[in-house]
């Protein structure tokens, strides 16, 4: 009997078996030690397989075990035999993938481009010497607290930003710290390398999402803010965006606006600069202004409009005076209702209802002809018109302007400045709005309507991208003759109106004046105006709009203070026409005047 | 179980068990250990009482422990093996409530000056209740589906816990650890296979639920798991333990620079330099030489702990023994796995050398059990 038998399928050895327990018996032994020897041998057998197979299975794992080993054993052999050497961090961190696109002006020269630079941040746990390295940076960067930093590079921190952005300089120097827990990440960052030039046109960018080796440059106002977008879209293949704006013209209007800002001790200015024909805007300018490679932050109090982040001539909605005098004139005569020699009655004081409305400096124009009530800018006259027209007709006319809308131009700033319109159009609204009172736009809207009305009459929409083919004209606003007859006011009102100062030899400028009174807490400030001139030139071929607002400007050179707008924002825009117009390529001319060529033949 | 039938008379007793123990296993461990005292010494950049000092205590203490653990005989070890898994699933549960988190994950239990922690503690009283279980179990028995589940839920238990801290690397050691006891048990082939490809499919549903909202690792054990798979995508983020730790063992070459001449590990390049990756050290300083050496010595011992259970007639001794021995390998074997870039970074120190109290404390137990294995083994008849 063996004990490899006990198997399951073939028959068992029977614990008990008779024969041997009869043999056993017969002897005089003790059966039950059959049974007990049978009993072991058979848990033996048991035993043996287990063990057999527990055998087995350790071979497996002594196998695996030394396969690991093996591995271990052979991947030190391969590691002892390399050469060390650093991962070529710089080449894989080079291509940073976010490049954003530039900006260029209307003849490719850059607005705004990137720069790559370092960033500086610290892993504490990797410092040497926190100590030594807290007073270095803050003797590189002054304004750094030492205590604070510190604190950081001691607490519990892992990993912390110093700087978003330094120099190569500073660079250099924190390298010389030599702590090996300061480090430098490579990244993107937004130049403007002409400054502050264009600042609220273009905005600003800042860092999106970063990490240490690059950050996302995303753009935070104007029309970074705006074209966000298409300049990150790597589709583009890097084309930059092209602006109407011209960096030259742009850089005459801000200093020329700056200087007349200080002179008239202004305490904000605007000035616009567009095509006539097609709605492109050459040059903007909003003073206070700001450096977009150092936004400054948002104030925290005071009024939104103080702080030189606030494109004036774009968030800027201000009463605009008699400059809208043109408007009521313009559809008037577009009406029919008169034409430039027709006689309106303009005594004054006109009275409507419990209203008294008198003229500047309590004057009585009596009857006059269309053309001088604007060249001599009578409220009273304009008002007669007004009424003429009726409410609905001047909203229409307003609204075809783009006057009662916020202005469609590509900043991100545009939707939300909305002109204050009245919410009833009353038969004394109808009045106050024809010479520009109790409706408040921004000098932006002022340009457009300006030049939809004087370039023949077809309407244009403000743009600030440059197109190469001119865009389909847009809708008619008045006639041809209209729009001439319109322009040769303007022009009366240089040559002997309100805007004198205004004349430039040679690019016969054509203009209106606006005087409007600041809002204050109650009703009307005295010594606080709003001055403005709203222009074309030349007026016989209208190439360029202009609209120059000054914020409480006061002209001292006079024996006595003057505020209004031929004294202030007049000469302002008349010297940027001087310096930008031969710039512009527009030709001087001799104005051809009838009594010239009687001059010119008797030569 | 009556077929186990102890030789009693022939198994040594009262001091003379001393002479018995499995001698060569305790100067492996003393020569490991001296190692490991050596090292913390350099890397803490020459100062005894850093590093090598309290480790250099705990080790003494430890012995202790092996030795007391070793003269107790194995049958009281087999007896207590379900209350002491008892026990640290109990303290498992304590540091889910209570537990101090340390480096981002909660392991310690803080009782006054001791910092336990139980997922250690675990790793070894879970592979002492599976071979009692074995022992107990009839040998028939063990394939059948219901005796193989009770295992399963033993080894679920202490993983779900010790991956809910979260601490990957040691749920992954316990599932390893007990896995190995069921398969030397002899449970069949079929259940291994159906575990590694659901296994495969786990890993499957892990990557593809990655960035959903059912994702089921956390962002850093993804970006571990890129890092490994790819070092040098990330060598200032997480691959920089890898990518530090390769040039290390690159720069020690095939002699090394020479002891306290690491430059790598000096100059601070490297983190957790004392604990997990204490190896790069070695190999920085000591070169192939070094480091070949330390995995033979590891090596060794687990070839020790196999021929000791070879000769041990006692099924609770040998798979205990197997079991730890087995524990024991993974432990190095994933160390050096990771620290050499074949495994993906999880925190396993390097056994009987890296710096840390808790896991030095269980092991060298460990150790005591398999003596006690070996002491009070039946010894095979004729």
């Amino acid at each position: 009997m063996k004990a490899g038998d006990v198997t399951q399928g073939t028959i068992r050895t029977p614990l008990r078996p008779l024969a041997r327990i009869l043999r056993a018996r017969e002897r005089g032994e003790n059966p039950d030690a059959i049974e007990r020897e049978n009993i072991r041998l058979r848990h033996e057998a048991m035993r043996d397989r287990a063990r057999q197979r527990a055998e087995g299975r350790l071979m497996v794992l002594a196998i695996f075990f030394t396969l690991a080993f093996m591995a271990v054993g052979g991947r030190m052999t391969i590691l002892a035999a390399s050469d060390p050497h650093e991962p070529e961090v710089s080449d894989r961190l080079a291509p940073i993938t976010a490049r954003r696109a530039d900006i260029v002006d209307r003849h490719g020269r850059v607005l705004a481009t990137n720069l790559v630079t370092h960033s500086l941040y610290a892993q504490p746990p990797l410092m040497t010497d926190p100590e030594r390295a807290a007073r270095e940076l803050a003797r590189i960067f002054p304004d750094l607290d030492e205590e604070r930093l510190l604190r950081r590079f001691t607490g519990r921190a892992k990993f912390l930003w110093i700087r978003r952005k330094i120099s190569p300089e500073q660079m250099q120097a924190v390298h010389d710290i030599g702590d090996p827990g300061l480090l430098f990440g490579p990244r993107e960052m937004r130049l403007y390398p002409n400054g502050r030039l264009a600042a609220h046109v273009l905005g600003g960018a800042g860092f999106g999402r970063e990490d240490v080796s690059s950050a996302e440059v995303v753009g935070v106002a104007g029309v970074e803010k705006a074209f966000d977008d298409y300049l990150r879209d790597p589709a583009n293949g890097g084309a930059p965006l092209r602006l109407s704006i011209d960096l030259p013209i742009q850089s005459v209007v801000e200093r020329v606006l700056e200087g007349g800002m200080r002179l008239m001790k202004a305490k904000g200015a605007a000035a616009v600069l567009m095509e006539a024909k097609t709605g492109e805007i050459v040059a903007m300018a909003s003073l206070p202004d700001f450096d977009p490679n150092a936004r400054p932050a948002p104030p925290v109090s005071g009024s939104p409009a103080d702080s030189p982040l606030f494109n004036r001539a774009v968030q800027g909605v201000y009463e605009l005076g008699s400059t809208f005098k043109l408007f009521t004139a313009a559809q008037a005569m577009e009406l029919g209702l008169a034409r430039p020699d027709t006689i309106i009655d303009a005594t004054a004081p006109l009275k409507w209802g419990k209203f008294t409305i008198g003229e500047f400096r309590n004057h009585n124009y009596g009857k006059i002809p269309l053309a001088d009530v604007i060249v001599k800018s009578s409220n009273v006259g304009t008002a007669r018109l007004a009424m003429e027209i009726g409410a609905d007709r001047q909203r229409v006319f307003l609204e075809r302007l783009g006057l009662l809308e916020s202005t469609p131009v590509e900043l991100v700033e545009a939707p939300g400045a909305r002109p204050l319109v009245p919410e009833r159009w009353s038969e004394i609204t109808t009045i106050t709005v024809s010479y520009g009172h109790g409706l408040a736009a921004s000098p932006l809207h002022l340009a457009a309507a300006y030049a939809s009305l004087l370039n023949g009459g077809r309407r244009v929409t403000p743009t600030l991208l440059h197109r190469d083919t001119p865009p389909e004209p847009g809708p008619r606003i008045v006639s041809e003759e209209v729009s001439a007859a319109a322009r040769a006011m303007l022009r009366d009102v240089v040559v002997r109106g309100t805007a004198q100062l205004a004349e430039v030899p040679g690019y016969a400028v054509a203009g209106k004046t606006g005087t409007a009174d600041k809002p204050s807490e109650r009703g009307y400030a005295e010594d606080k105006t709003i001055t403005t001139f709203a222009g074309v030139f030349p007026a016989h071929d209208p190439a360029y709009v202009i609209v120059v607002v000054l914020d409480e400007p006061v002209d001292t050179t006079g024996p006595e203070p003057r505020r209004t707008a031929g004294w202030t924002a007049v000469p302002v825009a008349a010297e940027i026409i001087r310096r930008a117009a031969p710039l512009l390529g527009v030709p001087p001319v001799i104005e051809p005047r009838p009594t010239d060529r009687l001059t010119l033949t008797s030569n | 179980m009556s077929y186990l039938e102890y030789t009693v008379q022939r198994i040594p007793t009262g001091p003379r068990k001393i002479l018995y123990m499995n001698w060569p296993l305790v100067l492996l461990t003393l020569a490991v250990a001296a190692v490991g005292f050596v090292m913390l010494y350099s890397v803490s950049g020459g100062a005894f009482s850093t590093w090598a000092e309290p480790q250099m205590k705990r080790f003494a203490l430890g012995l202790g422990v092996m030795f007391g653990v070793a003269m107790v005989p194995i049958w009281f070890w087999r007896n207590v093996a379900g209350l002491a898994f008892a026990l640290s699933l109990v303290l498992l549960l304590f540091v889910e409530f209570f537990g101090v988190t340390g480096m981002g994950a909660q392991r310690w239990i803080a009782l006054g000056p001791i910092r336990l922690q139980p997922s250690e503690l675990t790793k070894i009283t879970l592979v002492m209740v599976l071979a009692a279980y074995y022992d107990w179990l009839d040998v028939r028995k063990v394939s059948h589906p219901l005796w193989v589940a009770v295992p399963l839920v033993l080894i679920l238990i202490p993983t779900a816990l010790v991956l809910k801290q979260p601490d990957l690397g040691t749920a992954l050691l316990l599932l390893a650890g007990g896995a190995v006891v069921m398969f030397l048990a002899g449970v069949h082939w079929a259940y291994f296979a159906a575990v590694a490809g659901a296994a495969g499919g786990l890993v499957g549903a892990v990557f593809a639920s990655r960035g959903t909202s059912w994702q089921l690792l956390k962002d850093y054990q993804y970006r571990r798991i890129d890092t490994f798979l790819d070092p040098s995508s990330d060598p200032l983020g997480a691959g920089y333990h890898i990518t530090q730790a390769k040039i290390a063992l690159g720069s020690g070459g095939w002699a090394g620079r020479g002891y306290m001449q690491g430059t790598q590990t000096r100059l601070n390049f490297l983190p957790e330099k004392h604990t997990d990756f204490i190896f790069t050290t070695l190999a920085e300083e000591f070169g192939f030489v070094g480091s070949f050496s330390l995995l033979l010595l590891y090596v060794l011992i687990v070839g020790f702990c196999i021929h000791s259970a070879l000769t041990n007639r006692d099924r609770f001794g040998a798979l205990l023994t197997l079991g730890i021995a087995a524990t024991f390998f993974l432990y190095f074997a994933v160390n050096m796995s990771m620290v050499m870039g074949l495994a993906p970074v999880v925190g396993v120190p390097l056994p009987l050398v890296s710096y840390g109290g808790s896991a030095m404390m269980v092991l060298m137990g460990a150790f005591g059990l398999v003596q006690s294995a070996h002491v009070h083994r039946p010894r095979s008849r004729g």
